[in-house]
């Protein structure tokens, strides 16, 4: 791994930011009311490429900057990323297995995170879990996800193989 | 000596669990500098630490938000208007009913445009349209479906603040709630954080819609007498927001049952998907609505991260 691939990553996750609050969401992409959760399968694209220490930090980082880019308290899209990314380091030996396997790791780590997100923002006295269609709203982003995931992940390996030397599992 | 060569050259299995055990520590350390950034944040109000990391981050991507914008609008409309194709004939068919029941009901809006009158002259309404107000364009939404967010991009050097309401030509979209140097943070009427005190123009009590998701309002009467009825138009009672602003109407009929509140479903009357230029009120704020103005704190009104309950 070397520099060059953390900050191509990093790219990338700012790069998926500003799509992800410019062209999905309530009055742009948002089939059925919901949307993929584009940042979160850049994270765990990255992820796979990188050490573990820069992987958690990724993830991190992709998430403050929808918190801060977002209307909810400070940390908690941040966990929420942190978390997936931690998911992905633990389990990315798996991606070789084939294509089913990574989309349902998707669907998964993308509907937990979702969860997460609701308990913890419950936990900080927002009223989200109070909204009507809650399993709609936490299905669907994930399935999209996956969907997206099949255009993304592809694109992911193209740009960060080509830099990695090595990885924490070879 | 089985531990020897372990020690001396470490083979795979313990270098992993060592890198393991150092990206498990670093994990459990975000996780609780995330707790610690929600806590402080939540805490603050919106404001301090967090306020000036919000800033900063707008200040940075809000040029790259409108120019990424001004590119995927397109793209959005069209593949949304392709996607919408199947839907026209029911729509078409629905607007002819929606047609025909206003004609029905041309005959009587002289009545009610004079009960309207009559209802801001008891209530001392202002017409909402004399408020000054300054025209914004949407230029990023929230990130995730929960965020029921929109920025604009005017700020505080444009004038806006705190608490301000922000309308379109069809009614109330929801508050600014977070003002950086050149955008701001509008809060939807549609966001459960945030509630609105209506009035309903047919019944003329007041009540409390706040946002159930879905686009959907729900509306809550504690003291209602009168029952309300489907289509009943819903403006803002003037306590935080300008009064007579359009919020919705009534979906369904209800009745208050005794001891318990009048609930129902709300159609907001914007609708959120196609709002793109909107008005931020700059004219107006919620100590108007009180006698000496002494008794709220609008800083506090405003909180965009406690329920305004």
């Amino acid at each position: 791994m070397s520099g060059r691939s953390v900050a191509f990553s990093l790219g990338l996750v700012v790069l998926a930011v500003v799509i992800q609050t410019t062209l999905f969401g309530d009055g742009r992409l948002q089939p059925l009311g919901a949307s993929p959760l584009l940042v979160l399968v850049v994270v765990l694209g990255c992820v796979r490429y990188l050490e573990p220490e820069p992987a958690l930090l990724l993830g991190f980082t992709g998430g403050l900057l929808l918190d801060l880019l977002g209307g909810s308290p400070l940390g908690l899209w941040a966990m929420v990323h942190l978390v997936a990314a931690y998911i992905g380091l633990r389990l990315r030996a798996r991606a070789d297995d084939g294509v089913v396997v990574v989309a349902v790791g998707v669907f998964v780590v993308a509907l937990l995170g979702q969860a997460l997100f609701l308990m913890a923002s419950t936990l900080f006295g927002q009223r989200l879990l109070a909204t009507t269609g809650i399993v709609k709203q936490l299905i669907l982003p994930a399935l999209y996800s996956v969907v997206v995931a099949g255009a993304v992940l592809p694109g992911v390996t193209f740009v960060l193989r080509e830099r990695t030397v090595g990885t924490w599992l070879r | 000596m089985a531990t020897l060569p372990l020690s001396s050259h470490p083979g795979p299995l313990m270098f992993s669990f060592r890198r393991f055990d150092r990206s498990t520590t670093l994990f459990v350390s975000l996780l609780m500098l995330s707790f610690l950034l929600a806590t402080f944040d939540v805490r603050a109000q919106g404001s301090g630490l967090g306020g000036s990391l919000r800033e900063g981050a707008q200040a940075l991507f809000a040029p790259v938000q409108q120019l990424a914008t001004a590119v995927t609008r397109p793209v959005a409309g069209f593949i949304d208007g392709v996607s919408n194709i199947a839907g026209l004939r029911d729509e078409v068919e629905r607007l002819r009913a929606e047609n025909d029941a206003l004609n029905a009901e041309l005959a009587d809006v002289q009545s009610v445009q004079n009960r309207l009158a009559e209802l801001e002259q008891i209530n001392d309404l202002e017409p909402p349209g004399d408020l000054p107000t300054i025209t914004a364009r949407i230029a990023s939404l929230g990130p995730t479906d929960f965020d029921q967010i929109r920025w604009i991009d005017k700020g505080r050097d444009h004038g806006v603040a705190m608490g301000q309401a922000v309308i379109d030509e069809d009614g109330l979209i929801g508050r600014i709630d977070f003002v950086a140097a050149g955008s701001a943070r509008v809060r939807l009427i549609t966001d459960p954080r945030l509630g609105v005190g209506v009035r309903d123009l047919v019944t003329n009590e007041t009540g409390w819609v706040e946002g159930i998701g879905q686009g959907e309002l729900q509306l809550k009467m504690f003291t209602a007498v009168k029952p309300v009825q489907e289509g009943d138009r819903l403006v803002t009672d003037g306590t935080r927001f300008p009064p007579g602003l359009d919020v919705g109407t009534v979906k369904e009929a209800a009745e208050a049952e005794a001891g318990f509140a009048l609930i129902t479903t709300v159609e907001p009357a914007v609708r959120m998907a196609e709002i793109d230029f909107v008005k931020v009120i700059v004219g107006w704020s919620p100590l108007d609505a009180s006698d000496g103005g002494a008794e709220e704190d609008p800083a506090r009104s405003t909180n965009p991260l406690v329920t305004e309950q």
